[in-house]
């Protein structure tokens, strides 16, 4: 125990083809992880079987150590009730690739409509937390600011709060920088850096090998939907095991 | 009589057209545009008899001449109305005007509603399942706001088509502007109703494409993008 995600022998196929094959990965409490790997490795489609944005043929999933899904008898995965599933992924919160931003609300806005419609706490507290989260994230002169008037960094970063805003018990990011211009990848990475100095638990989807290093206490190398390596920073990227690992790392370094 | 005097003349009863067509154009526009939603919705649903029921819905509305729906709900309506003893299908000149027109646009809003939901990026659905939001939540907190601006400009097209279809009513004698200018224009032997009847109508779709223009400019604030 004392997991924050439990993924164990997880099965994908998306038609025909798979996405996950046997795939396990846990994370403790405080600890961050980065997943790296080609794309179409599977590791985005792993993060996003964490919290039901894709559904898993096989395995198990829990959150907390609550299960989100299991194996049947059948061998087929059973997922829990819709409102069951609603109020565990709470304790997930991801940061997309893209944003994802709600346009028509303005970045306090977007922060706290889901601590207030959906976690129902008090507005006045909500709001001053995500003014306290704005701050951390270097953008409180933008709180009224829509998405729209804001630079990719910047939308980043209110992405960022927001999913803090929630608590969670684990940040997923999934390819935070990919969208980014390069000059204003920086920006976001010391967010990030911060998070994880701070002690967040946190699983980390990404193609900039520098940070991953930096940041993450385990590294896990994906190739054809399956885990091949992981291990310590050190140990991956200066001693890889295996030969894909070191053509991968030979092509993105 | 000079041109002048025959105007001041006709006025009134051009005026009494203009309500009478204005009437129709905003009772339809206030209940057409609130139905389109769950028919769009319905178009979008996942319940399967939901869906068929509004596709066909808007199938036999798009799919067929609004005079001929005209035609039904006034006369057609009537003469089931006689032959059953049904009265309350019986409908007065004006109400089957709006409820034809109602029925009608209706459907055409429902398109325009479903067209904007769906250009809505997925990344929206999933951002908002990240953070807990129902299906019905997500729909009419994050989805359906953000359609608003988009859809502005086709429903904004469909409502000056509004205006003018509601000159087919003169068909089943509803005193609206279209059926005064041509009263006046026969009993007079000369063109000026019709004249007037188009300055009118091009004054109310002017006045309405520069509320519509402002409307957009309105839901638009938030979203230039910041280069």
């Amino acid at each position: 125990m004392g997991y924050i995600v439990e993924m164990e022998n997880i099965t994908k196929t998306y038609v025909g083809v798979p996405a996950l094959n046997d795939v396990t990965l846990r994370v403790k409490s405080g600890e961050q992880v980065a997943i790296i790997g080609s794309s179409g490795s599977g590791k985005s489609t792993l993060l996003r079987c964490l919290n039901h944005l894709e559904l898993i043929d096989s395995g198990r999933v829990a959150i907390d150590g609550e299960v989100l899904a299991e194996t049947d008898e059948r061998g087929r995965a059973r997922y829990r009730k819709d409102a069951e599933i609603r109020r565990l992924i709470l304790r997930t919160a991801m940061v997309f690739q893209h944003f994802n931003l709600f346009g028509h609300l303005s970045c306090l806005e977007n922060i706290t409509i889901a601590p207030i419609r959906i976690k129902k706490e008090p507005p006045a507290e909500v709001r001053e937390r995500a003014m306290e989260l704005l701050r951390v994230v270097g953008l409180e002169q933008k709180a009224d600011a829509y998405p729209g008037q804001l630079s990719g960094g910047q939308k980043q970063r209110v992405a960022i709060a927001r999913a803090l805003a929630m608590r969670p018990s684990v940040l997923l990011f999934d390819e935070p920088t990919s969208a980014l211009d390069p000059e204003v990848t920086g920006e976001v990475l010391r967010v990030i850096r911060q998070l994880a100095a701070a002690g967040h638990t946190m699983v980390l989807v990404t193609h900039e090998m520098g940070f991953a290093r930096e940041v993450a206490e385990r590294i896990i190398f994906m190739d054809t939907a399956r885990i091949i390596e992981e291990g310590p920073p050190g140990q991956l990227f200066d001693n890889p095991g295996s030969d894909r690992l070191r053509t991968f790392l030979q092509a993105v370094i | 009589m000079s041109l002048f005097d025959y105007t001041v003349t006709l006025g009134p009863a051009l005026l009494n057209g203009l309500i009478e067509t204005l009437k129709l154009f905003g009772m339809t526009l206030l209940l057409a545009v609130p139905l389109g939603l769950p028919i769009a919705l319905g178009n979008i649903s996942r319940f399967p008899p939901f869906r068929l029921l509004c596709k066909l819905y808007v199938w036999v509305f798009r799919g067929t001449p609004l005079m001929l729906q005209l035609f039904f709900f006034y006369y057609g309506l009537g003469i089931i109305a006689n032959n059953t003893g049904w009265l309350f299908l019986r409908f007065d000149r004006f109400p089957a005007a709006v409820l034809t027109f109602t029925l009608n646009y209706a459907a055409y809003f429902s398109e325009i509603y479903r067209a904007g939901i769906q250009s809505i990026d997925r990344g929206q659905y999933e951002a908002a399942k990240t953070l807990g939001f129902t299906r019905g939540q997500t729909m009419f907190r994050i989805i359906i706001p953000q359609t608003i601006r988009r859809i502005i400009p086709p429903v904004s097209n469909e409502t000056i088509t509004l205006v003018k279809d509601t000159a087919l009513v003169n068909v089943i004698a509803v005193p609206e502007l279209l059926k005064v200018a041509k009263d006046a224009a026969n009993r007079d032997s000369n063109a000026i109703g019709y004249l007037l009847a188009a300055v009118a109508y091009l004054i109310v779709t002017l006045v309405l494409t520069m509320l519509y223009r402002r409307l957009e400019r309105r839901f638009s604030r938030h979203e230039q993008e910041a280069v």
